[in-house]
C-alpha cells in the first residue's frame, strides 16, 4: 500500500532531471549583451495572399531592451524599452505604443531576453517550456502561461543546432504564423517561402 | 405653582421639543451645494458661473495619482480602477491614457470618415489608397501587426487611430505600460464626476466610491492613492472646518457650563436655562423644513451662530431675580425691555429676508423663528419651572466692588467724539483692500495640496478651472460651426504660447456643413472599387479583404450627418454633452483651456466673432457676484438700521433715550470695523454676519444699562447679567478667534471684539452715571 502511494511522488521526482537538463541546456545559449543576429522573417497571414518577407537585425541591448531593425523592403527600427515600443520609419515621426498592446513583442522580449541572458527561471515564469533534443539539433517549445497573451500567441517554437538558435516560429491563435530565420540561416530565405520549405530549412530535433 | 403642575408643564415642553425633533428628523434635507447660498445671478457671465460652478467640465474633474508600487503594478491598478469607474454611473468619464477603440461604438464607426479631418485634405483616389496600403504592409511586417491586423479590413486608412489621437488631451502625460505616468512615476487618471463640483456632499460620495473601488483592487494594499481637483478641495475644506469647529465647540461648551454653574450655583437653573435656546433652534429648523424643500448647511451654521443672542434671555431672567421674588414677577418686570430687544433683533434679521438670496432668506426665517420661540418660552414657560428660592446674584462677592469701580470711571460727555474720530482715522488709513472679494481666501487650502494640484494639472494637461472659452449660437450646430472657425485661431495662440492647450466641442463633433463637405468627397461605390482595385495591383492583400471598408464608406457617404443628440448616446458622447449645453432659446459651447498665460490675447479673439465667442473668467465673475451679494446685504442692513431706530424710539418713547441705546451700539460696531481694518484684515460676508450678531448683543447691553435705576442692588444685577453674557460670548467666540481657518477666525474675532467694545461703550455712555 505504501509503495502505491509513493508512485506519484516517484514519477514527479523522475521529471526533475529532465527539467534541470532543460535548464542546463538553456544556460548554454547565454550571450553577453549587446547580442546581435541577422534575421529574415516570413509572415503567413490570413489577410494576405502570399507571405510577407522582411529582413534586418535583431539585437538584445541588455536588460529589457530589444531592438528590431528592418532593412528590407523598407527601413524601420522598432525599440522596446521600459514597456514602450517605439517605431521609427524613415521620413515619419516616431510612433509609440504600450508593450501591453503588442503581445507578439512581449513574447519575443520574454523569450529572447531569457534565452540570451541564460535565464531559465524567467523563461519558466512566462512559458511552459518543453525541450526535445537530438544529437545536434534541438527544439524548444514555449507556450505562454499568461491567458491574455495565450489568447493571441498560442506557441513559440525555436529550432537550433548546438548552441545556435536557427529558427523561431511564432504561432498566433488566429492561425497566422511568423517564421524567423536567424544567424547564418537568415541569408537562406527562399524566394517563395512556404511553411513546408521553411520547416525543412529549420530542421530541428527529430 | 404646584409641583405636579410644574412637572406636567416640563413634560409638555419636552414633548413639544421631541415633536419638533421628530418633524425635523423626517423633513430635514440638508443641501451642501454652495450655489443655493449665492444670490440670483444677473449678468450672463454670472449665470454661466453659477452653472459652471457646479456643472462645468473643469470643476467636475478629479485628478488621480497612484504611487508606491512597481510601474507594472501601478499600470495594472490604473487599468483596474478605470475599468471599475467606467462602469459606475457616478462618473461620466474616466481616462488613463489607455485609449479604448470601443469608445466609438459599432453603429457610429462608419461616421469616422465624417469626424476625421482626413478628407479635408485628401481624397480616396488610387494614389492615396496605394500609399496607405503600402504603409499598412509595412505595419504588418512590424511589431504593431497584431495591433492593426484586426482593423485592416474595415479601416485601411486607420481613421480610428487618427480620431483617437485627436481626442487624446493635447498635453497628455508620458505613456508607460499603456497608461499615463507622471514624471515622478505615478500612474495618472482623470475622472469626471456626474455630481456638481462644489457640492461637497455629492463629491464626498464620489470620492468614497473611488477609494472603495481602489481598495477592492487586488494588489492595491501597498499602493497609495492621491486625489486632487475642485471637488476634492471642497470636501477637504468642509471636513477641516467642521472638525475644527467641533473641537472648539466642545471646549467652549464645557467653559460655558462651568461659567453658568459659577454664576448661578444651580444645576437646575443651568439645565432649565438651556431650554429656551434649544426650543428656539428646534422651532427655527422645523419652520425652515416646512417653508423650504431643502435647508442649506451654511444656513444652519450661521443660524446657530446668530441664535447665540437668545442665550441672553434666560440669563437676564436668572440674574435679575430679586431674593424672595418669584420668577414670574421677575419676568413681568423684565418683559418690556426683553420684548424691545427681541423685536429689534428680529427686525435686524429681517434684512436678510429682503436680500433676495435663497440661503439668506432661510437664515432670516430660522433666526426670527428661533428668537421668537426662545423669547416667548423665556417669558411664558421658563418662569413657572424655575426654583422658588434662589440666591440673589446681587450679593455675589466682588460684584459690588466692580460696580463701584465702573461708577468711578470718568465718563466725559465728549467721549463719543474722539472714539468716532479714531475709528474714522483707522478706517481711512487702514492698509490693504477694504473688502475680501475672493471667497476662496476664506477657506484656504493647505499649501501642499495646492502644489500637488498644480503639479498633477500640469502633467495631465488638465484644463484650468478659472477660464472657459464660451461659444454661443442659436442652435447646437451654429455653436459647432463657430467653434470650428475658432480652432485654427486657438492653435495659432497655442503656437504663440498664449496658452498650453484647448479643447472645443467641434474637436469631438464637426458641424453639419463640414460633415456634408467630407461626405461629398467620399467616392461612390464604383469609383472606390476602381481606385481600390488599381491600388491593390502587385500587393499581397487578399482581393476581397476590404469589403467592410467599402461598406463603411458607402454608409458614411449616404447617411445623414451625425447630430449631437445621436453622438451623445455613444460612450464618448458624455464628453461632448459636458461641452455643449442648451440654455433657454440658444446653445452654448464650453471650450476648456489649460495653462493660460495671456488671457487678454484669448479674450481678444471675441472681437472677430461678433460676440459669439468670449473668454469667461470664472474668478472675475464670482468676485462680481460677491460684490453684488454684499451690496444687497448692506442695503438691507441700512433699511434694518432705519427700522431699528424707529422701533427703539417708539419703544422707549424718547429720542434721547433711544440715542443712549443706539449711539454706543453704532459706535462700537464701527470701532470693530476700524480695528479689523487697521489690522489689515479685508472684510468678508462672514465679518458682516458676525458684526450683526455682535450688534444684537450690544443692543441688549445698551438697553439694560440705559434702564439702570437708582437701586444699587438692581444695578448690580444688571451688571451681573451683562458680565455673564459678555464672558460667555467671549468664551465661545474668543475660542473661534484662535481657529486656523479664516472663516471661523473672522466670526470669532469680530464677535469677541464687538462684545468687548459694546460692553465698554455702553457702560461709559450710559446716562445714569453722568447724572450722579
Amino acid at each position: 500500500m505504501l509503495i502505491l502511494a509513493l508512485i506519484p511522488l516517484l514519477s514527479y521526482a523522475r521529471s526533475t532531471p529532465e527539467a534541470s537538463d532543460a535548464n542546463a541546456f538553456i544556460a548554454t545559449l547565454k550571450r553577453p549583451p549587446p547580442a546581435r543576429t541577422p534575421f529574415a522573417e516570413a509572415r503567413f497571414m490570413r489577410v494576405l495572399d502570399k507571405p510577407l518577407v522582411v529582413s534586418g537585425e535583431l539585437a538584445w541591448l541588455g536588460g529589457d531592451r530589444l531592438e528590431r531593425r528592418v532593412d528590407a523592403p523598407n527601413r524601420e527600427t522598432a525599440t522596446i524599452a521600459d514597456g514602450e515600443v517605439t517605431q521609427q520609419r524613415e521620413g515619419k515621426k516616431p510612433r509609440s505604443f504600450s508593450l501591453q498592446r503588442a503581445p507578439q513583442l512581449k513574447v519575443l522580449l520574454d523569450s529572447f531576453v531569457a534565452l540570451l541572458g541564460g535565464d531559465p527561471s524567467r523563461l519558466g515564469d512566462a512559458f511552459d517550456v518543453k525541450l526535445a533534443r537530438g544529437d545536434v539539433h534541438w527544439t524548444l517549445t514555449l507556450t505562454p502561461r499568461d491567458a491574455r497573451i495565450a489568447k493571441q500567441i498560442s506557441a513559440i517554437r525555436i529550432d537550433g543546432a548546438g548552441t545556435e538558435p536557427g529558427c523561431m516560429r511564432m504561432e498566433e491563435a488566429d492561425g497566422d504564423v511568423a517564421i524567423d530565420l536567424l544567424g547564418d540561416l537568415a541569408t537562406k530565405m527562399p524566394a517563395t517561402p512556404t511553411r513546408e520549405n521553411l520547416a525543412a530549412l529549420c530542421g530541428g530535433a527529430p | 405653582m404646584r409641583r405636579g403642575a410644574r412637572i406636567a408643564l416640563l413634560i409638555c415642553w419636552l414633548l413639544a421639543l421631541a415633536g419638533l425633533g421628530l418633524l425635523i428628523a423626517q423633513r430635514l434635507v440638508v443641501s451642501t451645494d454652495l450655489r443655493s447660498f449665492m444670490p440670483a445671478p444677473t449678468t450672463p457671465d454670472q449665470k454661466l458661473l453659477m452653472e459652471q460652478v457646479g456643472e462645468g467640465p473643469g470643476s467636475r474633474l478629479l485628478l488621480v495619482a497612484i504611487d508606491g508600487a512597481s510601474d507594472e503594478k501601478l499600470a495594472a491598478l490604473s487599468r483596474g480602477l478605470s475599468a471599475k469607474l467606467r462602469s459606475d454611473s457616478a462618473f461620466s468619464q474616466t481616462i488613463n491614457g489607455d485609449f479604448d477603440l470601443g469608445m466609438l461604438d459599432d453603429q457610429l464607426l462608419p461616421y469616422r470618415y465624417l469626424l476625421s479631418p482626413t478628407l479635408d485634405t485628401a481624397s480616396f483616389d488610387r494614389d492615396y489608397l496605394a500609399d496607405q496600403l503600402e504603409q499598412r504592409l509595412d505595419d504588418l511586417g512590424s511589431p504593431a501587426a497584431t495591433l492593426l491586423k484586426g482593423l485592416l479590413p474595415r479601416d485601411p486608412t486607420l481613421e480610428v487611430l487618427k480620431l483617437a489621437e485627436q481626442w487624446t488631451p493635447a498635453h497628455s502625460p508620458e505613456v508607460r505600460d499603456g497608461v499615463w505616468f507622471s514624471s515622478r512615476g505615478e500612474a495618472l487618471l482623470l475622472v469626471q464626476t456626474r455630481a456638481a463640483g462644489f457640492d461637497p456632499g455629492a463629491q464626498g460620495e464620489a470620492i468614497d466610491r473611488i477609494r472603495a473601488a481602489f481598495a477592492a483592487l487586488p494588489d492595491s494594499a501597498g499602493a497609495h492613492l492621491t486625489l486632487s481637483g475642485p471637488g476634492y478641495f471642497s470636501v477637504v475644506v468642509n471636513a477641516q472646518t467642521r472638525s475644527e469647529a467641533d473641537w472648539i465647540g466642545r471646549i467652549s461648551t464645557i467653559g460655558f457650563i462651568v461659567l453658568m454653574l459659577a454664576a448661578y450655583r444651580s444645576v437646575r437653573s443651568l439645565l432649565l436655562g438651556a431650554l429656551p435656546v434649544v426650543s428656539g433652534a428646534l422651532a427655527g429648523i422645523a419652520v425652515m423644513t416646512l417653508a423650504f424643500s431643502e435647508v442649506h448647511g451654511i444656513t444652519l451654521a450661521f443660524g446657530f451662530t446668530l441664535l447665540g443672542v437668545a442665550q441672553e434671555y434666560p440669563i437676564r431672567l436668572l440674574s435679575h431675580r430679586r431674593a424672595g421674588e418669584t420668577a414670574i414677577e421677575s419676568v413681568r418686570g423684565l418683559w418690556p425691555l426683553l420684548l424691545t430687544a427681541i423685536a429689534s433683533a428680529c427686525i435686524a434679521y429681517l434684512a436678510f429676508y429682503a436680500s433676495g438670496v435663497g440661503g439668506l432668506k432661510q437664515l432670516a426665517v430660522f433666526t426670527i423663528t428661533g428668537l421668537l420661540a426662545a423669547g416667548l418660552t423665556t417669558r411664558y414657560a421658563l418662569p413657572w419651572l424655575l426654583p422658588d428660592n434662589v440666591r440673589d446674584v446681587e450679593s455675589t462677592p466682588g460684584l459690588a466692588a466692580f460696580r463701584n469701580f465702573l461708577d468711578r470711571l470718568p465718563r466725559p460727555r465728549w467721549l463719543p467724539v474722539p472714539v468716532a474720530l479714531v475709528a474714522v482715522l483707522m478706517l481711512v488709513f487702514a492698509p490693504g483692500p477694504f473688502w475680501q472679494n475672493d471667497l476662496s481666501a476664506l477657506t484656504p487650502l493647505p499649501r501642499d495640496l495646492l502644489a500637488t494640484d498644480a503639479r498633477l494639472r500640469g502633467e495631465l494637461g488638465a484644463p484650468d478651472v478659472r477660464y472657459l472659452l464660451i461659444v454661443e449660437g442659436a442652435t447646437a450646430d451654429d455653436v459647432l460651426a463657430v467653434s470650428q472657425s475658432v480652432e485654427p485661431r486657438m492653435r495659432a495662440l497655442v503656437a504663440k504660447k498664449a496658452l498650453d492647450a484647448f479643447e472645443l466641442p467641434s474637436i469631438y463633433l464637426p458641424s453639419q456643413a463640414v460633415q456634408r463637405a467630407r461626405q461629398a468627397k467620399l467616392p461612390a461605390p464604383d469609383a472606390l472599387d476602381a481606385s481600390l482595385e488599381s491600388a491593390l495591383e502587385g500587393m499581397p492583400f487578399r482581393k476581397d479583404l476590404f469589403a467592410p471598408f467599402r461598406h463603411d464608406v458607402e454608409m458614411a457617404r449616404t447617411a445623414l450627418p451625425l447630430t449631437p443628440q445621436a453622438f451623445v448616446r455613444s460612450p464618448l458622447g458624455q464628453r461632448l454633452a459636458a461641452m455643449l449645453v442648451q440654455r433657454g432659446d440658444h446653445w452654448i459651447g464650453l471650450g476648456t483651456l489649460s495653462g493660460v498665460r495671456d488671457p487678454d490675447a484669448v479674450a481678444a479673439l471675441g472681437a472677430d466673432f461678433g460676440g459669439n465667442v468670449r473668454l469667461l473668467d470664472l474668478k472675475e465673475a464670482s468676485e462680481s457676484l460677491v460684490v453684488e451679494y454684499r451690496t444687497r446685504i448692506l442695503h438691507a442692513l441700512l433699511a434694518a438700521t432705519a427700522l431699528l431706530l424707529v422701533t427703539i424710539t417708539l419703544a422707549l418713547r424718547s429720542v434721547r433715550r433711544a440715542w443712549h441705546v443706539l449711539a454706543p451700539m453704532t459706535l462700537a460696531t464701527f470701532l470693530v470695523l476700524a480695528v479689523e481694518r487697521a489690522a489689515g484684515i479685508p472684510l468678508s460676508l462672514f465679518h458682516l454676519v458676525a458684526l450683526i450678531l455682535a450688534a444684537g448683543l450690544g443692543l441688549h447691553y445698551a438697553l439694560f444699562f440705559e434702564r439702570d435705576t437708582d437701586d444699587p442692588a438692581e444695578q448690580r444685577r444688571t451688571l451681573h447679567a451683562t458680565v455673564v453674557c459678555v464672558v460667555s460670548a467671549l468664551l465661545v467666540f474668543g475660542m473661534l478667534g484662535w481657529s486656523s481657518i479664516p472663516v471661523l477666525r473672522a466670526i470669532g474675532l469680530t464677535v469677541s471684539l464687538g462684545v468687548a467694545f459694546h460692553f465698554c461703550l455702553s457702560i461709559l455712555m450710559a446716562p445714569h452715571a453722568r447724572q450722579d
